[in-house]
């Protein structure tokens, strides 16, 4: 889960795995994974009681932000 | 079963005293803040950690090494706020989450490219990337999504 100056430098990484490509993501759409509930009420002060109702929606929108790859299925599908 | 009411307690003590401070709390600071012995403190602390969140402890140890979006040990994603460097990012993706904890304030990333070694810079206010440096920057994940919890600190 890094940062890499472009799309070129993380498939230049030492560590890049060719079998991964759609791990590769911009940085726009890394905020919009991180723009739910689960990550944005983080401070709500009922955050653990509550995680039951917003994992569904963040698995959604990663769904969304990813264009369903199977890279990205959870593993609660 | 934990009583999920002291669930939230004990994650919005600590998520609080790392905003506050850049830092985790000791178990017996949990105990302190709710009036337990250090033990009830460090059983709050392990069910937490039970809770499936993405925080652990060291290994073999009581201690809070990561508690996302933040790290207790250093990584290479510093995070600035208000000109201060006081916190480390649990990684990449999550230091993309860090500025929904301070509502209306500009968070700064700064992280190394582990390809070259450039620096790169992120600003960040309540959710909206302001900059980027330079542009184009990416996020890759070497790890399936539904992997991650199989090793959350590598992950």
């Amino acid at each position: 889960m890094n940062l890499f100056r472009s799309k070129e430098h993380a498939r230049n990484w030492s560590q890049f795995d060719a079998g991964t490509e759609d791990g590769i993501i911009s940085l726009q759409d890394g905020a919009s994974i991180m723009s739910t509930p689960r990550h944005r009420d983080r401070l709500s002060g009922h955050y653990v009681s509550s995680a039951s109702e917003s994992a569904p929606i963040y698995f959604e929108n990663i769904r969304k932000v990813t264009n369903n790859s199977p890279f990205w299925t959870p593993r609660t599908v | 079963m934990p009583d999920a009411t002291q669930l939230d307690r004990t994650y919005h003590y600590i998520l609080e005293t790392f905003v506050a401070c850049g830092q985790a709390p000791h178990y017996t600071e949990i105990a302190s803040k709710f009036s337990v012995t250090p033990d009830e403190g460090k059983r709050m602390l392990l069910d937490l950690t039970a809770a499936g969140l993405p925080i652990w402890l060291h290994p073999d140890t009581d201690l809070i090494a990561s508690f996302g979006p933040f790290n207790n040990l250093p990584t290479q994603y510093r995070v600035t706020v208000d000109g201060a460097q006081k916190w480390f990012a649990q990684c990449g993706l999550e230091s993309l989450a860090i500025s929904w904890l301070f509502p209306g304030k500009t968070v700064e990333i700064d992280a190394p490219c582990l390809c070259c070694g450039d620096m790169l810079h992120v600003a960040m206010r309540d959710g909206v990337i302001e900059r980027e440096e330079p542009a184009g920057l990416c996020l890759y994940f070497n790890v399936p999504y539904r992997k991650w919890r199989d090793n959350l600190p590598f992950a």
